[in-house]
Order: structure tokens, then sequence, then C-alpha cells
């Protein structure tokens, strides 16, 4: 068991490392990027109990800045991780599962998707498919996690509580933690069945369980890794790869979703898909 | 030539605004339908997911008309640079917009791809688009 958080710890430094060191190689050559991937930033701060401070406003991409809409990005400080170091297995999908998802319309799958629907992305879709920053505040009993999309917020207690033995489905579930060395594990369990996992029509059933683990290599990295076990869904659980965040300077902004029109486009759009059927 | 082609290709990379969708433009409106839109800045409605802007354009035969277009979330536009006053500063002004209609028909609506005040910067404040 230390031995393999050795080898978590060892990869996620590499990791970091290997964006830096990209940021000085493309510094070096000349090249014209006004953002480019951050660099590690030092050692991790620490709680007063001696554990990693996850504490932060955390951007989901290795820029520390937004990087949408903007030019002369450095296309790996785009990224949260970099599918040739840590490539992610696709999930396995049990046969029915899969019938269902593909016989969902373009637009019904659009139509599916948080950002389109405004519902709440939910655990562990929040930190899979969140283009929006989100802010940790961390104490020795508790992370809060405060997620700029539709004003979300999560109390996760780190005081050693175990889950409800009759969870209630709620969007973020229902969550206990303990720390492994310097890696903070999330088991989350009794999940509102409307929310997705990620926004390709992978949905989820009320045997839903997902575990996180959180690090923080360095000042400016926060690493997130999802586990995804859901029997009646998938064949085997599914292993995401470790998502970058990197620390921003700028503020979380407000984010209430109330003047959705794509809604109402996409559902003319899906009437005039089944007309087209008929 | 091939030569200037690569280079060509390396100056676009490193030029091209990067856009990251949290869901497929492709979806609501039609890539291969875009049009260049040169009009005045009439009213702008700033609110999430997406802000809407208006502008008086004229049609082929004179006629006016005033068209809708969606931009990215307004966090997006923000972190971008283009904030609520850029576009309020602008209104009863003529302004640029590269923007694709709307694949269900709707007239006069489209989603903004690059658009340029009269400061003369072009922005990205739409999903990219041909």
């Amino acid at each position: 068991m230390r031995s393999s958080r050795i080898i978590l710890t060892a990869a996620l430094t590499l990791g970091v490392l290997a964006a830096a060191q990209h940021a000085m190689a493309q510094e070096a050559a000349g090249q014209k990027y006004t953002i480019t991937v951050m660099p590690p930033g030092g050692p991790a701060p620490r709680l007063a109990n001696g554990r990693p401070d996850l504490s932060g406003h955390w951007l989901p991409n290795s820029a520390g800045q937004g990087v949408s809409g903007r030019y002369g990005v450095d296309p790996a400080a785009t990224r949260q991780f970099d599918p040739q170091a840590t490539p992610e297995e696709p999930p396995s999908f049990r046969p029915e599962a899969l019938e269902r998802i593909r016989s969902m319309t373009p637009t019904e799958l659009e139509l599916s998707k948080s950002s389109v629907n405004c519902m709440p992305r939910g655990v562990p879709a929040i930190w899979l498919q969140n283009p929006y920053s989100t802010m940790l505040v961390h104490t020795p009993t508790m992370l809060v996690q405060l997620y700029e999309v539709l004003n979300n917020f999560r109390v996760i207690h780190t005081d050693g509580r175990a889950l409800p033995e009759y969870p209630e489905p709620l969007f973020h579930g229902n969550s206990a933690a303990r720390w492994e060395g310097d890696t903070l594990v999330v088991e989350s369990v009794g999940f509102d069945e409307r929310t997705y996992i990620m926004p390709n029509g992978w949905f989820h059933s009320d045997e839903l369980r997902v575990t996180e683990r959180y690090t923080r290599p360095s000042m400016n990295y926060l690493i997130v890794e999802v586990t995804v076990d859901d029997p009646k869904v998938l064949m085997k659980p599914w292993k995401s790869a470790p998502r970058r965040w990197t620390l921003g300077d700028g503020d979380i902004y407000e984010f209430y979703c109330t003047n959705n029109r794509e809604l109402e486009e996409l559902e003319k759009l899906r009437e005039q898909e089944l007309e087209q059927q008929q | 030539m091939r030569f200037v082609g690569v280079i060509a290709a390396a100056v676009m990379t490193v030029l091209a605004p990067s856009a990251h969708g949290h869901h497929s433009f492709a979806a609501e409106f039609d890539g291969n339908n875009c049009r260049d839109f040169t009009g005045v800045l009439t009213k702008l409605d700033w609110q999430n997911p997406h802000a809407y802007f208006y502008l008086d354009v004229k049609d082929e035969g004179g006629t006016t008309q005033s068209w809708s277009f969606q931009t990215y979330a307004l966090i997006t536009l923000k972190r971008a640079g283009t904030d609520r006053q850029v576009f309020i500063d602008n209104i009863g002004k003529e302004v640029f917009v590269r923007g694709c209609l709307a694949k269900n028909g709707r007239e006069h609506y489209a989603a903004a791809g690059t658009m340029r005040f009269a400061d003369g910067e072009l922005r990205q404040v739409g999903q990219l688009q041909n």
C-alpha cells in the first residue's frame, strides 16, 4: 500500500515537473505563447495538523488563468492531463447501458448536458466536465468546495465520520474522507440519478460509488483522480487520469443559470428531428 | 513554398485562440452556414449561461433587421478580457461579427464567434467556427 502511494506521488511529481520542463523548453525555443504552462511554484502549504492544505482558487487547466477565447495559448497549458503521459481507458459499459446511450439522438444528448439544461453537474462530473473554476477552503476538519458553475457548493467533513447507513440521493452524494499519506481520499455514495458522469450520455445508477483522490504535489498544482464504480452500468470500475488544476490569481465569479435560451432552441430542433423520422 | 506553408501553420498554431466548449456548438448552430455581419450594436442581455447582444443589420434590400447573437458564458468572456462594459461602451456604434446561424431555422439568430468593436481589436466571444 505504502509502495503504491510512493509510486503515485512520484508519478504526480514527475507530471508537474514535466509540465514545467515543457514551459522552460518552449521559452528557450523562443515561441510566442503568452499563456504557458504554470511552474510548480514551490512546496504545497500545510494545515495546522500537518496535512497538505488544498485551499486555493483552482482552474481546470495547466495555465493558472482562463484559456478559452484567448490568443497565444500554448496547447499544453489548456490540458488537464496529457493522454500520452497518463492515458485514460474508456469506460467498459454493460451492453444494455451502451444500448441506452446509443439510442439518444444528437439533440437528446445535448439536452442531457448540465451545461445546457442547467441542472447541477453533481459528483463526480463537477471534477470531470467542468470548464469553470473551483475554490477550495480547507481546515483540519472540513474541505469546503465552492463551485463557480451554478454557484454550487459542497462540504466534505474530514473528522473521521463514516458514510451514512441509509444515504438519501443527492447531487453531490454523501461523502466520507480519510487521509492516505498526503492524499485525501473521499468516498461517496447515494447520488441523484439525474446527473451524468460525462457529457456523452454516460448515465449512472443508484449503485454509483465514487472515490476522489486529492493531492497537492506543489504550491500551484492540485491533482484530482476519480474512480467510478457502478456495477449496474459498468463491467468494471473506471479510473480517470490524474487531472491537473492550477492555482489562479483572479476572482471566482457568480454564475446563476437564469437566461438559458438554448433549451427552447434545442427543443425546437428535437421536434424537427422527430418530424423527419415520421 | 512548402516551407512557407509550414511557417504559416506554425504561426496559426501560436495565434489561434483557444476554445474549450463545455457543450457542443455544432448541436445547435451550423458551422457550414456562417456569415460576416456589420451592424449597429443596440442591446445587451448580460446573463448566464450566455450573453446575447443585438445588432441592427441592413439586408441586401436595404431593410434593417435586428439580429441576436449568443456568446460564451459570461465567466469565459471576462477571463478572456471582454467584460460587460466593452459592450455597453459600444452600444450605438458599428461592430463586426462573424457568426453561424441556428440549425433549427430561427431567423435573425446566430452564435457569435469573433467580434470587433470600435477599438479594432478582434476578440473571440464564442466557440470557434469557420
